[in-house]
Parts: C-alpha cells; sequence; structure tokens
C-alpha cells in the first residue's frame, strides 16, 4: 500500500533522492542516505511492491527510478482526502437547513396570529 | 507519459447542499471548524484541536494543536463571497510548494447551492521552479500532504533523519 510505504521517513528520503538526482543504483541511494546498503535495498522492496519505484538491471547492478503508476495511487488518495470533507461539510449544510426551518417552524408557532 | 496519466490533472469535487449560496459559503468559510474532519484530515490528527478560515484575500487556513502551536495550511488568493473563494494548499510544506484550490457556489435548484471544489496544480510551483528540467513533477506535494496529513509527527521524523546524516543505523 502506497501510504503504508510512505509513512516511513527513510523511504519518504529514498524516493526524495530519486526525484532530485533520477534513476539510482543502491550504492549511490546509500551514499546519499543515513542508512546502510542492505536497509536501502529493503526499503526499496516495499517501495517496489507498492509501485513507487521501479528498476531496471543494468550490467549487475539494478538502477531504480521514481514509478508513476505510485503517484497515481497518492492522487486517487488525495481524491477520497477531499471527497471525505466534502461529505461531512454536506452533513453540516443538511443539519443547517433542518435546523433553519425547525427554528422558522418554532418561530411560527409562537406568532399568535400564524 | 502524459501529465494526465502521471496524475497531475487537477482533482475536482462537486457537492449539492440544501442550503443558499450565501449560507453554503459561510458554513464553508467562517464555520469550517464545525465540520472540517479534524482528527483525520490535519496534521495533528488526535492532538488537532481546531481549524480557522480566514475572512478575504490574504487571510489564511490555520489549524491549532493541542500544544498551543499552529499550523498554516493555506492562505486565501480570492474572496468573492457568496461566489467563490480560492487559496493556495501546502499544509506542512514549504510555501513554494503549495497546489491550489478554488470552490465555488453556484445556485441550483431554489434553495440549494452546488458546491464545486477543484484542488489543481500539482504540477505547477508558484516561484516557477515546476520549470526546472528533470523535475519529475508532481511528486512532492502529494508526498508532502501525505506526510502531514497521514503520518503523525511526520516531518520532524523527517527533520530528524536529515539531519541525522553520517549516523548508520
Amino acid at each position: 500500500m502506497v501510504l503504508e510505504a510512505l509513512g516511513d521517513s527513510t523511504r519518504r528520503l529514498i524516493v526524495d533522492v530519486l526525484r532530485r538526482s533520477g534513476p539510482s543504483s543502491v550504492a549511490e541511494l546509500a551514499a546519499r542516505l543515513p542508512v546502510s546498503r542492505p536497509a536501502v535495498s529493503q526499503h526499496l522492496t516495499v517501495l517496489r511492491r507498492s509501485r513507487l519505484v521501479t528498476y531496471e538491471e543494468a550490467g549487475t547492478r539494478n538502477v531504480y527510478r521514481l514509478d508513476p503508476t505510485g503517484m497515481r495511487d497518492l492522487r486517487a488518495w488525495m481524491d477520497g482526502f477531499w471527497q471525505e470533507a466534502l461529505d461531512s461539510y454536506a452533513e453540516a449544510a443538511q443539519k443547517d437547513a433542518a435546523l433553519g426551518r425547525s427554528d422558522r417552524v418554532a418561530i411560527r408557532k409562537g406568532l399568535p396570529d400564524e | 507519459m502524459s501529465e494526465q496519466a502521471n496524475g497531475t490533472m487537477p482533482i475536482r469535487k462537486t457537492v449539492t447542499v440544501p442550503v443558499t449560496p450565501q449560507r453554503a459559503f459561510e458554513l464553508f468559510t467562517a464555520r469550517i471548524g464545525e465540520w472540517w474532519p479534524l482528527a483525520t484530515h490535519s496534521v495533528g490528527e488526535d492532538h488537532a484541536t481546531g481549524v480557522v478560515f480566514g475572512e478575504g484575500i490574504g487571510g489564511s487556513i490555520v489549524e491549532s494543536l493541542a500544544d498551543g502551536t499552529t499550523s498554516v495550511w493555506g492562505t486565501i488568493t480570492g474572496w468573492d463571497p457568496p461566489y467563490g473563494v480560492a487559496y493556495t494548499w501546502h499544509a506542512g510544506t514549504p510555501v513554494t510548494e503549495a497546489t491550489s484550490v478554488e470552490v465555488t457556489f453556484t445556485p441550483g435548484e431554489p434553495g440549494h447551492t452546488v458546491v464545486e471544489l477543484v484542488h489543481s496544480g500539482w504540477d505547477n510551483r508558484p516561484d516557477g521552479s515546476a520549470a526546472r528540467a528533470n523535475y519529475e513533477t508532481g511528486w512532492n506535494p502529494v508526498i508532502q500532504h501525505y506526510a502531514r496529513f497521514a503520518v503523525t509527527s511526520g516531518q520532524t521524523t523527517l527533520m530528524r533523519v536529515t539531519t541525522a546524516k553520517g549516523l548508520r543505523p
């Protein structure tokens, strides 16, 4: 899951380095990050499963780069973010409208001529 | 790959509410604290205590947290009650990495208002840095949004790791 993959700060750093520096090998990433090479490999596996990164074999090493598929998933997440916010807004508006009607009814009932 | 395929096209959301545009606008802005899902849609999540929507261009959307600190989510760039409001959206990110949100309020059936929200600028930066060559556009704002909204104190952790260069756990 993309969101879980990015829930780790080191993995966010890896994504950030790939974004800034372009395709990189494990060794290149490890050199830029405060973690060991095996740790980088493990994080890359998680990122790859979430389709945030992909790799190509280049001789004896794998070169990693960002995978736009994960980006689309993230955008879908943001889409859900606004949907939930607007649902909550619509609910409040409905309550507000209902309250407004009952207020008017109460006022009307209170009027002697009504 | 096109931008659309990259997921950088605007997000559009529409909802119809059974109130007048005036009331819909007021509820969206001045009364945001009554409905915004703070527990899930905030920097502080459980520690978020409220959110306030400023009034007029230059005003801010500000979350307050239990520890007394605040977090600015955006700045109002367009203010035309009851027709629309526009603001930058940079919750937890540098202002230069802001995306843009525009909300319009259009009269629908009598007593109803169609509210449309458009969140754009996924590949755009107000400072023009989007033009930087080789920049994988659209990534950073979204990731930062996620980091702030989906991970408790994600930014703090990120900063700590960044400053701990040289340490190899």
